[in-house]
């Protein structure tokens, strides 16, 4: 896609891709990079360390004022900034988790000191952090936590579970959300937290996932002690404050990059043009592969398929562009956050699955089987894929959001 | 580049002010009423849209017109939409007055364009033939020069708004080569002219009207050739471009409208003792339409600022729009009716209207398969 850009954005486009190759990883992007083990030590590592370098080269933490340690530019910068990062491709960070949720809601709800002592240390990567809001009864109807916290002078002693969780292994701090209420009605029993990780009476354990990897776990509290100060919001109003960390995940998707609210980088993602997204390389594939000695690039059927796929992507940013002028303009209700997650967690099944169609038997092969195409990168990500309409609020409480705050329609 | 989404204060006034004229000027009463009339326009609305200045909307002020730009003409196309406006706005003003203000030369334009922003003449577009389908192969119409004019003999199809036209834009083949798109040239024909022939479709979306057109030794002189001779096709594809991307916005007003008054529907239709709205299996159906109709308006905004812009991805924004605009407002009609029920199955419900032109405007210029497969040629030429 070509566009006239004026001399100062070209400037800065040059600066970023500069900066990339002199700061990405070795061999990254090249068929030789062998990227670390999925949630392992050396992963944690890789993005820590990648988190830090954006971070002191500006490329990050915006929409944040300096005075909380986040980086102050105009929108036409940041849009050109993450272009370049997506187009390149960057390492994955763990401090994703806490640019998307912890940074929306401590901005929104948090005290002075909470924004003063955490915010910089989550846009640096300094400090990781997980998220304790799902339990095995509280999924979908996650107004169902069971989870308690029983108020005892300047101190709240929670006992519970804890699970899906993740980036339970690495965090520092976690958000936790807890029934502080016992007689008070669903929504208004509830409080939010946030505690480190190495208190004591807290402890974690895995939670092994399809993929056969293990990238939740579960966390468990048998009286651990959280300081009342840590509390976000008001007693009794912990719903409304993590509806702003599910908003900010949900429109944040796969984007982290950006840091802050995650509907600024929906809006980001808006503006990219629509080499990258995988049309590209699905089309590679489609044209290198072949059926009964065809290649499955001249099938009708499949070409039609991949141009829905590449208009929904289009639409998908195009859209991402418009609520960025709604949230310029103050007309944005947060609520728009479930219309793009359920794009993307949907396209990413898509994806997923007209790749094992291409690839045919060889859809079979994991990582680790020498024949795998693409070291079983592609077969992963169509499993990992099921678990994206689930996490983040299913499709379907995702409909439901649209339908009744979008459209008015009644709640049950 | 400055492509810009959402509207501008004063985009935001034409938008208010189309909405309240046509309610006010073409409720329903006078859809249907256009819609049993043979040839589907009234000159008298016509005679007030050019008082408010609509044809003349984006031809500079020297021809009649008002300058304003293809984005703000989509917004008006958008109310009609809205309004599923009978008569010859689009095929006039879209098909013939923009190829005209962008190929024709200054007296053509001094000659034509006026006449065209005071609401003197209505034109329209004559360029399918038997095999309905948009393509060079696909047009046989001929002419032949006598003297200092050409003499056009063959048959047209699916020709819009005929009977109330002034003048028709006809692509013919003045030239047979091994390139079927060279030879082709575009004449504006004055379409009372002896020898024409206009006989009625019996066309399903009675709110544009279409028709078969035969040309038996039709002469047009040879100054109201558009553009140059043999050199009519890249013509054909630029009007095609801009006429698409303004059934897009029709496409996405129409589709909206399908979803308003489906989710209003909705919240006080009653059964089983409570309204059908509080049903999930309804709500995410109503979640699907709504997410269909902010996409199809995202990438019809993104097509007409391409346009506006002169920018280079106008083609592929274009293909874009059309593709899913159109798939949507299908869907989106459709589905309008499935949850109304029984009353949205009736004549009586303007329902089927919206059903109707969703489905018309999804056919003109290439449907959403068409443009799939344009898409995936060009993905793959850009990729190499």
């Amino acid at each position: 896609m070509v566009s006239k850009e004026s001399a100062e954005a070209e400037a800065l486009r040059r600066e970023v891709r500069t900066w990339l190759e002199a700061n990405l990883p070795e061999k990254w992007g090249t068929p030789e990079y062998v990227p670390p083990e999925r949630f392992s030590q050396e992963a944690q590592d890789l993005g820590k360390s990648w988190t830090k370098r954006l971070y002191d080269a500006g490329y990050t933490g915006f929409n944040i004022s300096k005075e909380y340690g986040g980086i102050e530019r105009p929108a036409g910068e940041i849009a050109i900034i993450l272009e370049e990062l997506m187009r390149r491709g960057t390492p994955p960070g763990p401090q994703s988790l806490g640019l998307l949720m912890v940074v929306g809601t401590i901005m929104g709800w948090g005290q002075d000191w909470q924004k003063k002592r955490f915010i910089s240390k989550i846009l640096s990567g300094e400090e990781s952090w997980c998220e304790g809001f799902s339990e095995p009864n509280a999924g979908s109807d996650l107004a169902n936590v069971q989870t308690t916290a029983v108020r005892d002078g300047d101190e709240w002693v929670v006992n519970g579970q804890k699970c899906w969780t993740s980036m339970w292994k690495f965090a520092d701090w976690s958000l936790l959300v807890v029934k502080t209420d016992l007689e008070a009605p669903r929504h208004r029993n509830l409080s939010y937290f946030i505690f480190d990780t190495t208190t004591p009476g807290f402890s974690r354990r895995p939670l092994r996932q399809m993929t056969g990897e293990v990238e939740f776990g579960e966390m468990f509290f048998d009286d651990m002690r959280i300081p009342h100060e840590n509390m976000i919001g008001e007693e009794g109003r912990g719903w409304y404050v993590a509806m702003t960390t599910l908003a900010s995940e949900r429109s944040g998707g796969g984007m982290a990059m950006g840091g802050g609210g995650g509907m600024g980088m929906a809006a980001g993602a808006g503006m990219m043009g629509f080499g990258i997204g995988g049309v590209d390389s699905l089309i590679q594939l489609a044209k290198n592969t072949k059926r009964h000695g065809k290649a499955i690039w001249e099938d009708a059927n499949f070409r039609q398929r991949i141009a829905q796929f590449a208009i929904e992507n289009q639409a998908t940013r195009y859209y991402g562009a418009r609520l960025g002028v709604k949230m310029r303009q103050g007309t944005a209700t947060g609520n728009e956050a479930s219309i793009i997650k359920n794009s993307q967690a949907e396209r990413r099944k898509l994806q997923g699955d007209m790749v094992m169609e291409i690839i045919g038997a060889y859809s079979q092969l994991m990582r680790g089987d020498p024949r795998a195409i693409d070291g079983g990168e592609q077969v992963y990500n169509m499993i990992r894929a099921r678990g994206a309409t689930i996490e983040m609020g299913t499709s379907e409480i995702n409909r439901n959001i649209i339908a009744e705050r979008i459209l008015g329609l009644p709640r049950v | 580049m400055a492509i810009e989404f959402g509207l501008k204060e004063e985009q935001e006034m034409l938008k208010t002010m189309a909405r309240d004229f046509l309610e006010t000027e073409c409720p329903k009463t006078a859809v249907r009423q256009l819609m049993e009339d043979e040839i589907g326009h009234s000159p008298e609305l016509w005679k007030k849209m050019a008082e408010v200045g609509w044809m003349g909307l984006v031809f500079p002020e020297e021809y009649g017109g008002t300058g304003m730009n293809f984005r703000d003409l989509t917004i008006l196309c958008e109310e009609m939409g809205r309004a599923v406006l009978p008569g010859p706005f689009f095929s006039t003003v879209l098909l013939v007055g923009m190829p005209i203000l962008d190929f024709g030369t200054d007296e053509q334009k001094q000659e034509f364009l006026p006449k065209i922003a005071n609401g003197e003449a209505v034109c329209t577009l004559a360029a399918l033939e038997e095999d309905g389908d948009l393509w060079a192969e696909g047009i046989s119409v001929k002419a032949l020069q006598r003297g200092d004019e050409y003499i056009i003999n063959g048959t047209k199809l699916f020709v819009p708004d005929a009977r109330a036209a002034d003048y028709m834009l006809v692509a013919a083949r003045t030239k047979r080569t091994e390139n079927p798109e060279e030879g082709i040239t575009l004449f504006l024909v004055n379409a009372k002219e002896w020898g024409i022939y206009i006989q009625n479709l019996i066309i399903m979306d009675e709110t544009r009207k279409q028709y078969e057109v035969r040309f038996t030794n039709v002469p047009v002189p040879a100054r109201n050739i558009i553009g140059e001779l043999h050199q009519g096709w890249p013509i054909l594809k630029q009007i095609a471009l801009k006429a698409s991307a303004a059934l897009c916005a029709e496409l996405v007003a129409v589709g909206e409208w399908a979803v308003e008054t489906t989710v209003a529907y909705m919240k006080e239709r009653v059964q089983f003792g409570v309204v059908i709205g509080s049903f999930q299996a309804l709500k995410h159906k109503a979640a699907d339409m709504h997410v269909a109709m902010e996409y199809s308006r995202s990438l019809m905004e993104w097509a007409a600022e391409c346009i506006k812009e002169n920018h280079p991805d106008a083609t592929m924004a274009v293909a874009m729009a059309k593709s899913y605009c159109g798939d949507s407002a299908k869907f989106v009609t459709d589905a309008g009716i499935q949850l109304h029920g029984g009353i949205g199955f009736t004549w009586d419900h303007d329902m089927h209207l919206y059903f109707k032109r969703a489905r018309s405007n999804d056919t003109a210029f290439g449907d959403s398969n068409y443009y799939k497969e344009w898409i995936v040629n060009t993905l793959e030429a850009n990729i190499i």
